[in-house]
């Protein structure tokens, strides 16, 4: 059949386009075009104050990929969003499934629950770091009171002072603020289960641990899913609470890849976009495998 | 319920990649340009003080100096943006990489510009009564192979501070001269009860400066007689290991590694810490923390104190992108010839680069122990086109040498500065 271009018909074929248009437009320009920059620089020669001296073909990946400390810092950054996503969503199934309960006072503990949300995170961390501060810190002020710290000052008033026992004040911090959404998220989830599969479950005499398992996380998947993946992706660029904090100090001992990244911008402009470039295919990676894991497409039965 | 998901796994997605496109691209100031024919100037500066809110903000400071700068010449406008130590050279460097460099910058450092070619020579942008003004020992170390590019803007250097309060509290007579003595006198100040004795800041924020007293007071430093990098020369080694000794008999800041010495020094001011390092610039931070009975004495060598000192020196200087050579000189001259220039040295106790500030600020007491130290200062060795990458591995990584491998740590500083 022959095409015959009326100017109705284009008009028509390009009606989409002012809808979708500016929202193509805003995608090419904040998502689109930094992806393609930060790719271009990983392959110049950029000098530290911001020459570009030229191509400079694999060597910054090379270099990145030679680094000492690269390896200890993959390593951490993957176990640090197992654990901060890990706890995270454990502990968000079981505050989730308080707050669907009714009790006096929920009004005002779900309230509550946004607060580190609402906060900023920087600012929690900085609060964080005060208040673990070997001199003044109110945490070791509270240890000392409870006779679990002989003195103030020294270096066991100061768990941010070495890897060991900063890890774990860092992986809570983070936890702490990712708690909000992750929750609110499955309380979402769980307000969609209609309640007349329990009182199905019931009828077949269930037990609560049995409902629980094979009637709510069922139902409960696609909202476990779409925050579990936000929170991986999240916890992985993770910047402000290692940087307030610790800076990835001593050492790199506490620094994951994003915080490396930034350090390394203040020597090697090019590596350090290199080292974005490995950070952004570590993403797609995690968000791919997770999906597989998860089954995502597969139907609820 | 699957359509949904996808809408928002590719959602998720999208946040992911503004999330990590974040971390490449840094918002630079916007460029000034040509308002109503006068011509604007864009001045990017350190700041001094104690961050935006603070009475003694570089903000401030600037503000006042360009009003009046702009009340003079009516043609010109000046666009101050002042930005923290911490970010400073990031920012700077997103600048010049977007082609958005400013007119006029004052940092830390100068030397990384020149080889590119983008800054102005001094003789272009100083008058001669200007440049006959500044002192010779700090302008030369503005030239690159004999030409001047940096413009001395303040210098500082380093001297011991202790509390006079804790010292006699603990029995201690007078300042350490050689580390034995530090050492005792450090005992003797956690016995009376103090929780810090010696106040080691190895943290990012100037670890680079911390260690390289201790390396003088060793025989060592960042380089050799020769001008050769031996940063884990066995001096410098034995440094480390000095410090290693101090630390794990908990003689001073726990775990120095993570240590600013911002944190140190409130700490000394709130009467924690028994001995610091410090210079002019740390004594209104001390005053205000309510300290001023302290003393300052020469920091304590291996077998005597030093005769040399840590100098630091600021820079500014005039990029030539814009083409603005003419406005530019007459800020620097309005700069250095009016009260700016000694406005700055009272404002935050740093000491000036002129004959004429040197001269005016000598009857100040407080201000003498550093003033004569700084003729026999030694510096950076900042001409050096691999220091700023060296100076960024050693604020991260020198203060794991305290818990780690002194010779494996300063072995791999030394490693990125001698590679190619």
């Amino acid at each position: 059949m022959q095409q015959t271009f009326t100017p109705g018909r284009v008009v028509r074929a390009l009606a989409p386009l002012a809808w979708i248009g500016p929202a193509v437009a805003l995608i090419a320009v904040v998502v689109v075009w930094p992806v393609v920059v930060m790719v271009q620089s990983s392959f110049l020669k950029i000098s530290r104050f911001g020459v570009v001296q030229g191509s400079n073909g694999f060597d910054n990946y090379t270099k990145l990929f030679a680094e000492p400390d690269f390896g200890g810092v993959m390593a951490r950054s993957l176990l640090w969003v197992v654990a901060v996503v890990g706890l995270t969503v454990t502990l968000s199934l079981g505050l989730a499934q308080l707050f669907d309960q009714r009790f006096p006072g929920r009004r005002f503990a779900r309230w509550a629950l946004i607060a580190p949300w609402a906060a900023s995170v920087l600012m929690t961390s900085i609060i964080f770091k005060w208040m673990l501060d070997p001199e003044v810190g109110l945490i070791n002020m509270i240890r000392r009171h409870l006779g679990l710290l002989d003195a103030l000052g020294g270096a066991d008033a100061d768990p941010l002072g070495n890897a060991a026992t900063a890890m774990p004040w860092l992986v809570f911090v983070a936890v702490f603020v990712s708690l909000p959404f992750t929750t609110y998220a499955l309380l979402a989830g769980l307000s969609a289960i209609p309640p007349d599969v329990y009182e199905a479950a019931r009828m077949d005499g269930a037990s609560r641990l049995r409902t629980y398992w094979s009637v709510t996380l069922p139902l409960l998947r696609p909202a476990l899913v779409v925050a579990t993946l936000i929170n991986v992706m999240n916890v992985f660029n993770s910047f402000p609470i290692i940087w307030a904090m610790t800076h990835g100090q001593p050492g790199y001992s506490t620094a994951t890849s994003t915080v490396f990244m930034y350090i390394l911008k203040g020597s090697d402009i090019g590596e350090s976009a290199a080292m974005s470039v490995v950070n952004f295919g570590m993403v797609i990676v995690l968000t791919i495998v997770f999906l597989r894991v998860s089954k995502w497409r597969a139907e609820v039965s | 319920m699957n359509k949904r998901l996808v809408g928002a796994v590719t959602l998720g997605l999208a946040a992911a990649l503004v999330m990590t496109a974040c971390g490449s691209e840094d918002p630079a100031g916007g460029g000034g340009g040509a308002a109503g024919g006068a011509v604007t100037l864009k001045l990017v500066a350190a700041d001094y003080g104690d961050g935006p809110t603070a009475e003694n903000s570089g903000e401030k400071f600037w503000r006042g100096v360009v009003d009046e700068f702009q009340a003079a010449n009516p043609g010109i406008r000046v666009d101050v943006q002042v930005i923290n130590w911490n970010d400073i050279d990031k920012q700077v460097a997103t600048m010049v990489q977007n082609g958005q460099v400013p007119d006029i910058l004052q940092t830390g450092d100068y030397s990384g510009f020149v080889k590119d070619g983008l800054l102005y020579r001094t003789d272009e942008v100083l008058s001669p009564n200007t440049s006959a003004d500044l002192l010779e020992k700090f302008a030369d170390f503005g030239k690159v192979e004999g030409v001047g590019y940096g413009i001395p803007f303040v210098s500082s250097a380093r001297a011991l501070f202790y509390n006079k309060a804790l010292f006699a509290k603990a029995g201690v007579a007078e300042a350490p001269t050689t580390w034995d003595e530090l050492k005792a006198a450090a005992e003797k100040l956690k016995a009376s009860g103090v929780s810090q004795p010696f106040g080691l800041p190895l943290g990012n924020e100037e670890a680079q400066a911390e260690s390289f007293l201790w390396f003088m007071g060793n025989g060592g430093g960042y380089k050799d007689a020769s001008g050769a990098w031996a940063i884990d020369s066995p001096a410098n080694v034995e440094a480390f290991r000095y410090l290693q000794g101090l630390v794990k008999a908990g003689l001073t800041t726990p775990n120095p590694g993570t240590k600013n010495r911002k944190d140190v020094w409130a700490d000394f001011a709130a009467g924690k810490v028994g001995m610091v390092n410090g210079g002019p610039m740390s004594i209104p931070i001390f005053e205000k923390g309510g300290l001023t009975d302290f003393g300052v004495a020469p920091i304590a060598g291996k077998t005597g104190p030093l005769d040399t000192t840590l100098g630091v020196e600021d820079w500014i200087m005039a990029f030539n992108k814009n083409g603005r050579k003419e406005e530019i000189k007459k800020f620097f001259d309005f700069f250095y010839g009016g009260t700016a220039a000694q406005k700055i040295s009272d404002t935050y106790k740093l000491l000036p680069v002129t004959k004429s500030g040197i001269e005016k600020l000598s009857s100040d007491e407080k201000l003498k122990p550093f003033l004569d130290a700084l003729p026999n200062a030694t510096f950076y060795p900042f001409q050096d086109p691999k220091w700023s990458e060296v100076n960024t591995q050693i604020k991260q990584t020198i203060g794991s040498a305290i818990d780690g491998d002194p010779k494996a740590v300063l072995g791999a500083i030394q490693k990125t500065a001698t590679a190619n």
